[in-house]
């Protein structure tokens, strides 16, 4: 039984994404990406020496700007902010530049569904960009639970507004990832499956959750060729 | 179809897009063998590399890369060039760049690099050695005021990254009648020469190696201290236009992505005069295809 969506797509199906990178010229990094309608200007400025008071400053300190399309800044941005900086400190090696702030600042464009996932792949792509160095890469993607028990990959507004669920999930790029004690292998599972970020909104059992996180899993996969292609062709060209 | 490379979109009709294809697989063929980019957590060939450079970060005895870029190695030094890298300075390197303000007995000089320079006053030698005094300080507008372009080295790097320039010879200082061009940094290589006088035509060309480059009319050395009004003279419309043909050669290669040295902008001059182009027109579809073709056949004729 399969839903049908309005665009039609597959229930696993992603949008068309877009990436271009080194698009403003003040930033030391900046980059753009779109999934379908969503898109999302990340801009990476870094690393100014200092940290803020109540940083460690044996590492380096990361700082995030969330600035949305209209209106003023609530809670809601100021929450955005909050989870980007988390992911953003757990993708980047933090002891190279200690006492430094990077800041990075997001600008949305236009919302059309799976904004948070959007900006922390333009964040990434931004870092990269500016050349921060990072254990692994992440790709973050939208889950959502239909109320016939469905589950829908990238959706749109509206039909993120029709599902009972949804969750944002973020997982590491590639298998081999640059940790400090080599611990490849952490708590007995493989890291490769492991879970960077994760944040849901509304009721779901806890099945059709790690149902949520292994479709999304499955679907990085195809984000992250996506990431590997763009950077070897602008690497490939400059080498 | 437009080109992949350029950041400006040059429209590119057939045969024009099957010249340039040809010719980038042609250059592809003659640089380098192996695609050496990287992206972050992608493991390097090891070989007996002693020293790990930036970007590079061993885990499990395996060498992995921490940002994405291009691996390059110096003798037994591995590390990752990252693609649109800011200047990053060294000592004794030749910089040319803008000033933005006017300070305490300094200038502070824009720099395309993570930090800005500061050029003190101490550090600008006079044709007379003393010590600057307060009507130095209070005289510092009448030699370099904001939006000037100077010419300086790399004197000493700070530990938290602060940069100080100076300009003690002859040769540094204040440029004036001609035009700024930025380019990447990582396409001017370091060399022994960076200031270029071109005698056929007259011109100064200074490469600076954060990619700043100035293309001016000559200016005999001993007179970039001399603040005398009553010396411009006008430049002559012949060295105009040479300057903006330099100009114009300049952009076209750092459009392509091609490594600044003297011989190319010479020889994409003289290519441009050969084919009887235009000045404005050197910006066109056209010249670029010529431009890829000539870098060819040049790289074919040094190998």
């Amino acid at each position: 039984m399969e839903i049908d969506r309005e665009d039609g797509r597959t229930p696993n199906q992603l949008r068309p994404l877009a990436c271009s990178r080194n698009i403003l010229h003040r930033p030391h990094g900046s980059a753009s990406w779109s999934q379908g309608d969503t898109k999302v200007l990340a801009a990476v400025y870094g690393p100014k020496a200092g940290t803020k008071k109540n940083e460690n400053a044996e590492k380096a300190c990361f700082e995030v700007i969330w600035k949305p399309k209209s209106g003023q800044i609530g809670k809601v941005e100021k929450e955005y902010e909050m989870i980007l900086k988390r992911t953003i400190q757990s993708i980047c090696v933090l002891t190279v530049n200690p006492n430094t702030t990077t800041s990075v600042i997001i600008q949305v464009v236009h919302d059309d569904g799976s904004l948070l996932p959007c900006a922390i792949n333009a964040a990434c792509a931004a870092l990269v960009d500016a050349g921060i160095p990072m254990k692994h890469l992440a790709v973050a993607i939208c889950c959502c639970l239909a109320e016939n028990g469905y589950l829908v990959l990238d959706p749109n507004k509206l039909e993120e507004k029709k599902m009972t669920a949804f969750a944002y999930l973020v997982f590491p790029n590639t298998t081999l990832s640059v940790l400090p004690e080599g611990s490849s292998v952490a708590e007995g599972e493989p890291v490769e499956h492991g879970i960077i970020t994760s944040v849901t909104h509304g009721v779901m059992s806890v099945d059709d959750y790690f149902l949520c996180v292994e479709n999304g899993r499955a679907a990085t996969a195809s984000l992250s060729a996506f990431f590997r292609k763009n950077f070897q062709q602008s690497s490939s060209k400059a080498g | 179809m437009v080109m992949r490379k350029l950041q400006l979109e040059l429209p590119l009709n057939q045969t024009q897009k099957v010249r340039f294809e040809r010719a980038m697989e042609r250059l592809q063929l003659l640089s380098s063998t192996t695609n050496n980019s990287v992206i972050v957590a992608d493991s390097i060939h090891e070989d007996a590399f002693l020293l790990k450079g930036y970007g590079t970060s061993e885990v499990d005895g395996e060498l992995l890369a921490t940002v994405c870029g291009v691996v390059t190695n110096v003798d037994k030094l591995v590390y990752i060039r990252t693609l649109r890298a800011r200047y990053k300075p060294e000592v004794k390197d030749i910089v040319v760049g803008r000033v933005i303000e006017v300070s305490q007995s300094c200038w502070r000089v824009e720099l395309n690099s993570t930090k800005d320079g500061i050029l003190k006053l101490s550090s600008m030698d006079n044709d007379v050695q003393r010590r600057k005094t307060d009507v130095d300080e209070l005289s510092m507008r009448n030699i370099i005021v904001e939006d000037d372009v100077v010419c300086a080295e790399v004197g000493c790097i700070h530990r938290d990254g602060g940069l100080e320039l100076r300009a003690t010879s002859y040769k540094y200082g204040k440029l004036d009648k001609g035009q700024l061009l930025m380019v990447d940094p990582y396409l001017v290589k370091r060399s022994n020469i960076h200031f270029h006088y071109i005698e056929s035509l007259g011109i100064d060309l200074i490469i600076g190696r954060n990619g700043f480059i100035w293309v001016g009319e000559h200016v005999q050395a001993q007179d970039r201290r001399i603040l005398d009004d009553e010396m411009i003279k006008h430049t002559s419309l012949e060295t105009r236009q040479s300057i903006l043909r330099i100009g114009n050669a300049i952009r076209v290669l750092s459009n392509l992505g091609f490594t600044m040295t003297l011989e190319v902008i010479i020889e994409t001059v003289i290519l441009s005069n050969m084919e009887n182009i235009d000045v404005h027109d050197m910006l066109g579809s056209e010249f670029h295809v010529l431009v890829a073709e000539n870098e060819v056949e040049r790289r074919i004729r040094r190998a």
